[in-house]
């Protein structure tokens, strides 16, 4: 009889994986049917988004960033209307702030209920996903109402907001938030001591906080590893410092975690627009800003901090009415080059890939831009 | 340690490696020289005062004159930001890679060199990162690049 002999072997996950949420290959190496290494392939969403930025004026790059980063449209709006004002030094109205914030957390309510339906649905289990997109669609209605998009909101501009809320947003918001609220405990009955889900999530895709720093990871996956650092606290922007929230923070940095704290995030969301629809002052929704908006030469880096981790613009003006350079920065891209780190050498099985990737809560067009 | 006195500090413990430019912003921008990067850097992140563990954000710049590199650097416990750059000409464009500083440029430098041609010593892996692996019309982000689908958007 012949000798047996094993050896290590290649596949592909992807580019067309439905876990992946967009198109993304990984190159496994397995052995058997543990994987040995991942290597990741991006790329295929590539449209060049900064190229076109820079041959756009800066109101026509707002609609492009829009797909930047498609889940949570609101912040790339904000974070290149940020970086705009502070070139161009506009100061912001009152209430176009307090509006910025509310739209803010529910995109990120909003970005987190997607996470929380796609990865049971990835792990198996189709009723999550269900009750998320049900939750999530009381915010897309509220978004509907106020700028007539659903997706891709082209809504905070330079100077301000586009238009002001409807009068019947304000009850129909707070009726949105004791909706959500009620719900939360239903997602944790459902999952938090289901044994699929205790299987694929406990133990599974451990972070080191160090290690994690030093790749560049942020947001809640970083927040899941023990590191209590979050943008809106730590580097403040707009009118954050003005409310009460917690940042919420878990210790074991694997997949568990990771849930857990996007769950507590849309708890001190909710209590975030909660108070700024009580703050919401009366006034002008936005700054007097010229139709050819041409800042000073300069340049500038800004950074808040979205669902998937810190969000960044690098914006250089050189004095025209379009951006020289616009270099934008997604919390996926470093989450997924990070990925390999925490494959490599484990024996994780191709199932517990699955679940990484989605509690990294990887969106590819933020990586191929 | 507030954004003043971040620049004092760099200013008077940095032997003139790093010096300030006039942005007129609140966060300080720095310019470094291509040779004095690693050791800079391996200073800034391990130096008790600043701590400057993550980086933010590394990109190329063609301005129509030169091409820069900014670094955008944090710290995750002093709750510190700043920037610098490095500035290079056009004529064979190359810096020395900081992944053995902070890993996370690994892939900021593949898309940098692929963008813009700026080319990258003693990196790990230097495969084409968001382009096909086939790509060979020049490097789209040059300001000069030029295809035939490309159209410039007319002045206005």
């Amino acid at each position: 009889m012949p000798e047996l002999r094993t050896e290590e072997y290649q596949i592909n996950m992807g580019p067309h994986h439905p876990s992946t949420h967009g198109v993304c290959r990984l190159l496994l190496t397995m052995d058997g049917e543990k994987v040995v290494d991942a290597v990741p392939y991006v790329g295929y969403l590539h449209r060049s988004i900064e190229k076109i930025c820079e041959n756009r004026t800066y109101a026509m790059c707002i609609p492009i960033l829009d797909r930047f980063e498609y889940v949570t449209a609101m912040s790339c709006n904000y974070v290149f209307s940020l970086a705009a004002e502070k070139l161009g030094q506009v100061e912001v109205p009152e209430r176009a702030e307090y509006l910025r914030v509310i739209m803010l957390e529910l995109n990120r309510i909003a970005s987190h209920l997607i996470f929380f339906g796609t990865t049971a649905m990835d792990l198996g289990a189709l009723t999550p996903f269900l009750y998320g997109l049900r939750e999530r669609e009381l915010i897309m209605d509220l978004f509907e109402m106020t700028c007539g998009q659903r997706l891709t909101y082209n809504y905070i501009r330079v100077g301000g907001v586009s238009r002001d809320i409807p009068p019947e947003f304000v009850p129909k918001c707070r009726e949105a938030i004791k909706i959500i609220a009620s719900k939360l405990p239903d997602y944790e009955g459902i999952l938090n001591e289901n044994p699929i889900w205790l299987a694929r999530m406990k133990g599974i895709g451990h972070t080191d906080p160090q290690q994690a720093i030093a790749w560049g990871v942020s947001g809640p996956v970083l927040r899941a590893s023990g590191v209590k650092y979050d943008l809106r606290r730590d580097d403040p922007y707009s009118i954050y410092p003005k409310f009460d929230f917690d940042v919420a923070v878990c210790w074991n940095g694997d997949n568990y975690d990771r849930y857990l704290v996007r769950i507590e995030e849309i708890r001190q969301s909710l209590k975030i627009v909660s108070q700024a629809l009580d703050g919401l002052p009366d006034g002008d929704i936005r700054a007097k800003v010229k139709a050819k908006f041409k800042p000073p030469a300069g340049e500038v880096y800004v950074r808040i901090e979205n669902s998937r981790g810190e969000m960044g613009v690098y914006l250089v003006s050189d004095g025209s009415e379009k951006p020289l350079r616009v270099k934008t920065r997604g919390g996926s891209y470093n989450q997924l080059q990070f990925l390999p780190e925490i494959v490599r050498g484990r024996g994780y099985l191709i199932a517990d890939i699955v679940a990484i990737f989605a509690t990294f809560d990887v969106i590819m067009p933020e990586v191929d831009r | 340690m507030t954004q003043q006195e971040l620049t004092a500090y760099i200013l008077a413990n940095y032997d003139g490696k790093l010096t300030l430019l006039d942005t007129g912003r609140a966060e300080p921008m720095f310019e470094l020289k291509p040779d004095d990067l690693l050791e800079v850097t391996r200073r800034l992140r391990d130096d008790p005062q600043l701590k400057f563990d993550f980086l933010c954000n590394m990109g190329g710049v063609d301005t129509g004159q030169r091409l820069e590199v900014v670094y955008s650097i944090a710290s995750t416990t002093k709750h510190l930001r700043m920037d610098f750059k490095v500035v290079l000409g056009y004529e064979n464009p190359s810096i020395e890679t900081i992944t053995e500083i902070w890993p996370a440029a690994n892939w900021y430098e593949r898309e940098m060199y692929e963008l813009y041609g700026i080319e990258v010593k003693n990196h790990p892996d230097m495969r084409p990162l968001l382009l096909p692996e086939d790509w060979n019309q020049g490097f789209p982000m040059r300001k000069n690049w030029d295809a035939p689908d490309f159209i410039r958007m007319p002045e206005l």
